[in-house]
């Protein structure tokens, strides 16, 4: 079942092209890695696909009007002055925050669930932003970096956890300098004509 | 909806500096003012209104900064637009909840210092439903400033937005004649009501529109 596709997408930014003509298509349970130096367009990208920025030229597709998107980018989402619990509980009902809570112990954060999140170590708090992806059920996962600031154990259950929902039928796109360990489709904006393998 | 009025609500009460702030110097402003200038030259009883109305201005403008510059910076807005495609329903949510966290404590010291300044008991009422409206109003149009600059340092928008809040000094002014001459007050009253009622309706589609051109 196709999820999403990109015809023809163009991006320029104060008259220089950031990237020209891009076209992929995104199915259930397939993964897109998009791969590409510093600048090369990876986040704008990712944020064209999910509507937040408009592309120069070209058109996102989706398949679903109501296509369900679960979103980590450079910025957490999370509150420094609250504890990790409540930015939970301020993020999930409670069904999901019973998994939510689980997945904080299994980072490792129970802990911690009571301190404020401003006092949290950077990768900590990334854990905490994971959890948000983790728990909400979704059609299409979209990360950037997801990676950065993990240690190996979590880099590994984050893994394990993209590939289960890859063979559950959602969808995945992801920016990534480090190996994400799956296996996915890449699309390499690396110099002006980008391609997908 | 309701999501998001608990979310907002809990986010503000956790946040102490944003919403004491304004009714501490709303405090500080009705107790210095009277007491900085020589009251024997003033028929207080009337001229506290004025003074009430700079508090006013000066604790929405203050409650108002930096409305959206938290969820725009952490991330939270792109999150938002995700689920729900713009942002209409947090902008109402949030002036809701900024009216009933903030706006309305601040109309109620400001009724329970004009009646401790001499203005008559019965007009407390209308006072403070006087100064609700009033907050309703200036809190949109300062979340709509606060919305225009929210990469720029909120303040600058907030600043830019004032000369809109002209009109609803003049119409609370023209209250407050109302109450003292004991005529028209119901008018005054009903217009401000339904000016504030088309305000909330209209302004956050403008501010939802001002949000999304800056995560854009």
């Amino acid at each position: 079942m196709k999820l999403l596709s990109a015809q023809n997408i163009t991006y320029s930014i104060n008259g220089n092209k950031l990237f020209h003509n891009l076209s992929f298509e995104i199915n259930a349970g397939e993964g897109l890695h998009i791969k590409g130096g510093n600048g090369s367009g990876k986040s704008t990208l990712l944020r064209i696909i999910m509507g937040i920025t408009s592309p120069s030229k070209g058109l996102i597709e989706t398949y679903d009007q109501d296509l369900n998107i679960s979103y980590l980018g450079h910025k957490n989402a999370i509150k420094n002055y609250l504890s990790p619990l409540e930015n939970l509980k301020l993020l999930f009902n409670d069904a999901e925050l019973k998994i939510a809570l689980k997945w904080l112990g299994r980072f490792g954060l129970l802990d911690v669930q009571d301190e404020l999140t401003a006092s949290l170590s950077f990768g900590q708090q990334k854990k905490l932003a994971l959890i948000r992806v983790f728990t909400k059920s979704s059609e299409l996962i979209v990360l950037d970096e997801p990676l950065v600031g993990l240690d190996k154990t979590t880099a590994e259950l984050f893994s394990s956890f993209l590939v289960q929902k890859l063979s559950d039928g959602v969808g995945l796109i992801l920016t990534s300098h480090i190996d994400p360990m799956i296996n996915c489709k890449v699309l390499n904006l690396e110099g002006k004509n980008a391609e997908t393998s | 909806m309701l999501r998001l009025v608990k979310a907002e609500s809990f986010k503000l009460s956790k946040k102490l500096k944003s919403w004491l702030g304004p009714l501490l110097i709303m405090v500080l402003v009705l107790i210095a003012f009277p007491l900085s200038i020589d009251i024997s030259q003033f028929d207080l009883d009337k001229f506290y209104f004025s003074i009430i109305v700079v508090s006013l201005l000066m604790t929405s403008f203050v409650a108002t900064e930096g409305m959206f510059e938290e969820d725009f910076e952490d991330g939270s807005l792109e999150q938002e637009f995700l689920i729900e495609k713009d942002f209409y329903k947090l902008v109402l949510s949030k002036i809701f909840v900024y009216v009933c966290l903030i706006g309305i404590p601040i109309a109620f010291i400001g009724a329970l210092f004009s009646f401790a300044n001499g203005v008559a008991i019965d007009s407390f009422a209308k006072v403070f439903l006087l100064l609700s409206i009033s907050n309703l109003l200036l809190f949109n149009l300062f979340a709509f400033g606060n919305a225009l600059s929210i990469n720029k340092g909120a303040m600058l928008g907030v600043l830019s937005s004032l000369p809109l809040a002209l009109p609803v000094i003049i119409l609370l002014g023209t209250a407050v004649r109302s109450i003292q001459f004991g005529d028209g007050f119901a008018a005054i009253v009903a217009l401000m009501i339904g000016v504030g009622l088309v305000m909330s309706a209209i302004m956050p589609l403008i501010i939802s529109a001002a949000l999304k051109t800056h995560i854009d």
